[in-house]
């Protein structure tokens, strides 16, 4: 095997490992202030998220169940390696499926507590999964047919971003994003508000460290996906770079606008959105590449 | 060419042996060292030609041709008597055609035919081999135990081990039969034993319900066997060979002729892939004892069929009417058969419904008939056949040790049989996500369809595998859950069982961790014999990264069980008082005791059998229906 590209993987894990969660916690104190100020509040601190994190990783250790700390710890280190590979130029659909594989053990970790109502959650987030899962797929696809590679790092030849050609899986993404994000109205697994009907969801039976892994690993799974909005922009031109965070931005601050505008649906809603809005928006994308 | 035959033949004389020989501990002698003979043959045999090019060995046999019409109208005989017995017309007629078509091709058309090549061997039926070999063998030896407990469980029917060894020794055989025969009429004896032999193994019980499983079986498998002669007659009339090589060879030359033999032969292979609309057939089987079910769903029976589909890939490349066919049939199954897992909650019916999709994506493959999709075929079969076997047998041991089948009822089996549990996790994460086998090969199937601008099977795997995720995660789920201190239960299981559900655990962990070799010395030099040309499909860098993230899954996953936490344990959150945490149990609002349970989803409303099986019955018919019209109309625009 190329010695290079296990380098290059590690290298690339590393570095996610590092800046991602500073990334990502950034984001989410933002994400915190955006969304006091559109329910007329001040809001917290920029930095409140990292402080959370810090206070939970103080806490004591308790657990329900004994494995439950070491799916979590599986959870968090392939969300971390999805991380690595997309931003190391590696293979999309490699990321998709490791990412997939972290959310598994996400949901394992919660099922192995039997606690009924982390039980609901992680079903809930099953179909989450279930939901998102073709649009994903497709999005990949549509990348592979517009760049002629699964590797991130085929858009810096490109001539033009890929945007222009898959602007229908583009739509696609943004959609499922909300899901993936566990944003309203598709926060059905677990909202950022204990008083839903399952209290806190597939996290209920998490608490201290296992939690703040929990929060750590989210940071990085928005970073990865604020990654995918972003290299759907990117080409061959140095400045397209700046131009893909800029538009990663604005995506996040309208998934803030969507989960302060509407109100919780049921999964059946979320099943049936999910999978139309993948059929049009993404298969028909990848049916028109096809044949041109 | 020896090993071959031997390979054939031995189990052959097994089954001889154990149908005769009524003593319990020499049948646990016979069964014990027949298969580890087989076993240790199958070993010599792969090891011998690992990386082998197609080699032919020249052999005739008057004996082996008058031996396989014996045999054919022996079939034909027993299938007519039980129609009779049982007053099923349709089976009664079908088995009077296939027995008059049978004697009257070998009388009449096979005798001017002669093929100087009878047997031969390439990478693909090495592989076969040692799925047959390693994993069948491997599932009689379970056997053994399972049937021990079967027999004590169900005073009321007789005991027929006896036959029941016998049987599944002969399904061996049938299997070697088929994969090393480049003779088409000795091919197809092994197809008919094999149709034969599950018939028997599934009404093996004779309750009302195996009987009319068996008949539902048979009848759909004498339709396709039906097909396999149609072919035959074809071949031999129209294009004077038998020779299956040679049949491919003049079909990729002048596919236009071959259109209706090979629309034939892939109608065969679907029946016995258990393909929509004939999936029923497999669902059925379930009757039967649980070793049947892992014979028949992982080494032989379907892997049959799809490995008649493997073999007519190149044709698939060129022959459009077929194409369509196995294309759009394996890939609507996929979905579908994946979508219907989702509404099950017995364990057999999910593991048969992703035997169904799993061969649906096989065939699928074999449809496009790339090389990177014959690539992606030929591991789906390794992984399937490993995978799939140990899930059976975990599944079996679990009804035998907690008296259920159902998932629902397999809550805490991870403290009540933590070995099995284990094992069976491992099953379902090898059958469905990164790093390990059954997805690489997805992610193969995935790429070659794009490749080819398969835009409805992309869309069809894409719903496909997210539906895949749904139903293995949250069995996966109900498996991992641990608490309280219930009974162990696992003492009682028997030596053989464990034997066999650690061998397959073993080769399904090492395939996963082989795999970027299994694609250098297995895969690859078949394609090469067939197709002459490399294949590029996944970089051997990401197949690399998997085969290293298989094994740290794996010490992770076994350290993490064994070393147990340290963490202070606490109980879970009920919303109420708790009475008792580990059963679940807590005050409610009117202060009355109440029990908190979960039971997993299965929105049977929107993927329930009853909505999901009409679609994939009436679209599967009509496409077969289409291409056998489109094939005959190429025939007779030829004449």
């Amino acid at each position: 095997m190329d010695a290079n590209f296990l380098i290059t993987t590690i290298i690339g894990t590393v570095c996610f490992a590092v800046l991602a969660p500073v990334i990502g916690c950034l984001i989410d104190g933002i994400d915190r202030i955006v969304s006091a100020r559109m329910q007329g509040r001040v809001g917290p601190k920029l930095l409140q998220p990292y402080w959370d994190v810090r206070k939970l990783l103080g806490k004591d250790k308790v657990a329900v169940s004994g494995s439950e700390d070491t799916y979590i710890g599986l959870a968090l280190f392939f969300a971390i390696l999805a991380g690595g590979i997309f931003f190391s130029g590696g293979n999309l659909l490699l990321v998709v499926f490791v990412i997939t594989l972290s959310s598994l053990f996400f949901i394992v970790a919660a099922y192995s507590t039997r606690s009924p109502y982390a039980e609901v959650g992680a079903a809930r987030e099953t179909l989450q999964v279930m939901s998102y899962e073709p649009m994903v797929l497709f999005m990949a696809v549509a990348f592979y047919q517009v760049v002629g590679t699964f590797d991130t790092s085929g858009v810096f030849l490109l001539r033009h971003p890929a945007i222009c050609t898959a602007w229908g899986a583009f739509i696609g993404l943004c959609f499922v994003l909300t899901i993936k994000l566990r944003k309203s109205p598709f926060d059905i697994s677990s909202s950022h508000h204990a008083h839903q009907e399952i209290v806190k969801g597939i996290t209920t039976e998490m608490s201290g460290p296992t939690l703040a892994k929990v929060e750590i690993m989210h940071w990085c799974e928005t970073v990865l996906f604020m990654g995918w909005v972003g290299v759907f922009f990117v080409f061959s031109h140095p400045i397209s770079i700046l131009v893909a965070v800029l538009v990663a931005l604005v995506i996040y601050l309208f998934e803030i606008w969507v989960d302060n505008n509407f109100a919780r649906v049921k999964w059946q809603a979320m099943l049936k959105w999910a999978w139309i809005v993948a059929l049009v928006a993404g298969g028909l994308n990848v049916a028109v590449l096809a044949f041109i | 060419m020896e090993l071959v035959g031997f390979l054939i033949l031995f189990p052959l004389l097994s089954a001889i042996a154990l149908y005769f020989i009524k003593g319990n501990g020499a049948r646990k002698a016979i069964v014990l060292g027949s298969a580890a003979v087989i076993a240790f043959a199958t070993l010599v045999l792969c090891i011998g030609n690992v990386s082998t090019p197609p080699v032919f060995y020249d052999f005739e046999s008057t004996i082996v041709e008058v031996a396989c019409m014996v045999i054919g109208v022996v079939i034909g005989a027993i299938v007519l008597w039980f129609a009779w017995k049982y007053k099923n017309v349709l089976a009664g007629v079908l088995g009077a055609v296939q027995l008059v078509a049978s004697v009257v091709f070998d009388l009449v058309f096979a005798h001017s035919v002669h093929v100087a090549q009878g047997l031969y061997i390439d990478s693909l039926s090495v592989m076969m081999a040692f799925i047959i070999g390693i994993i069948g063998s491997g599932i009689c030896v379970y056997a053994l135990g399972y049937m021990e407990d079967h027999v004590e469980e169900h005073p009321e029917q007789d005991d027929r081990r006896p036959l029941f060894f016998a049987l599944m020794f002969l399904f061996l055989s049938a299997m070697f039969a088929i994969v090393f025969s480049n003779n088409m009429t000795w091919m197809f004896t092994g197809w008919e034993v094999t149709t034969l032999c599950s018939f028997l193994l599934i009404g093996y019980t004779r309750t009302d319900e195996a009987i009319a499983n068996a008949f539902r079986q048979i009848i759909m498998n004498i339709a396709g066997g039906i097909g396999f002669l149609v072919a035959l007659y074809y071949c031999a009339a129209r294009m004077g060979t038998l020779d299956f090589n040679q049949f491919i060879q003049m079909g990729l030359s002048a596919p236009a002729v071959i259109a209706l033999p090979v629309c034939a032969l892939a109608f065969a292979g679907i029946t016995k892939a258990a393909q929509m609309p004939f999936h029923s057939w497999l669902l059925g089987a379930m009757v039967a004892p649980t070793p049947t079910s892992a014979l028949l769903h992982s080494s032989t029976m379907v892997k049959a069929g799809v490995f008649l589909l493997v073999k007519l890939a190149p044709l698939f490349a060129i022959s459009v009417a077929p194409a369509v066919m196995v294309v759009l049939v394996g890939g609507i199954t996929f979905t579908l058969a994946s979508f219907m897992a989702i509404s099950q909650s017995n364990a057999k019916r999910v593991l048969a419904y992703s035997t169904i999709a799993n061969l649906g994506l096989i065939v699928a493959c074999a449809g496009v008939g790339t090389p990177e999709a014959v690539w992606a075929a030929m591991f789906l079969i390794l992984f399937h056949a490993a995978a799939k076997s140990l899930l059976f047998l975990c599944v079996g041991t679990a009804e035998h040790h907690i008296g259920s089948r159902d998932i629902e009822d397999m809550d805490l089996l991870f403290e009540r049989m933590p070995q099995l549990a284990r094992n069976m996790m491992v099953g379902i994460m090898i059958m469905f996500v990164a790093p390990f086998g059954m997805l690489i090969s997805k992610w193969a199937t995935l790429v070659s369809f794009v490749d080819n601008h398969q835009v409805a099977l992309i869309v069809l795997l894409a719903y496909g595998s997210a539906a895949t995720f749904m139903f293995w995660a949250k069995w996966l789920g109900k498996l991992s859950g641990v608490a309280g201190n219930p009974d162990n239960v696992e003492a009682t299981v028997h030596k053989s069982e464990w034997g066999a559900i650690f061998t397959m655990t073993t080769l399904a962990l090492v395939f996963c961790i082989a795999l970027p070799w299994l694609s250098f010395a297995v895969v690859l030099p078949y394609i090469d014999g067939v197709y002459h040309q490399p294949v590029f499909s996944l970089d051997s860098d990401v197949l690399a990264l998997m085969s290293i993230l298989s094994l740290a899954v794996i010490i992770v996953l076994v350290a993490g069980s064994v070393g147990g936490s340290k963490k202070r344990r606490v109980g879970a959150y009920l919303a109420g008082v708790s009475v008792d945490n580990l059963e679940r149990t807590y005050r409610n609002s009117l202060s009355q005791e109440a029990k908190a349970s979960v039971r997993n989803m299965y929105l049977s409303d929107i993927f329930g059998e009853e909505r999901v099986t009409p679609v994939g019955v009436v679209s599967t018919t009509i496409i077969i229906v289409g291409a056998f019209a489109a094939a005959l109309a190429t025939m007779t625009a030829l004449l």
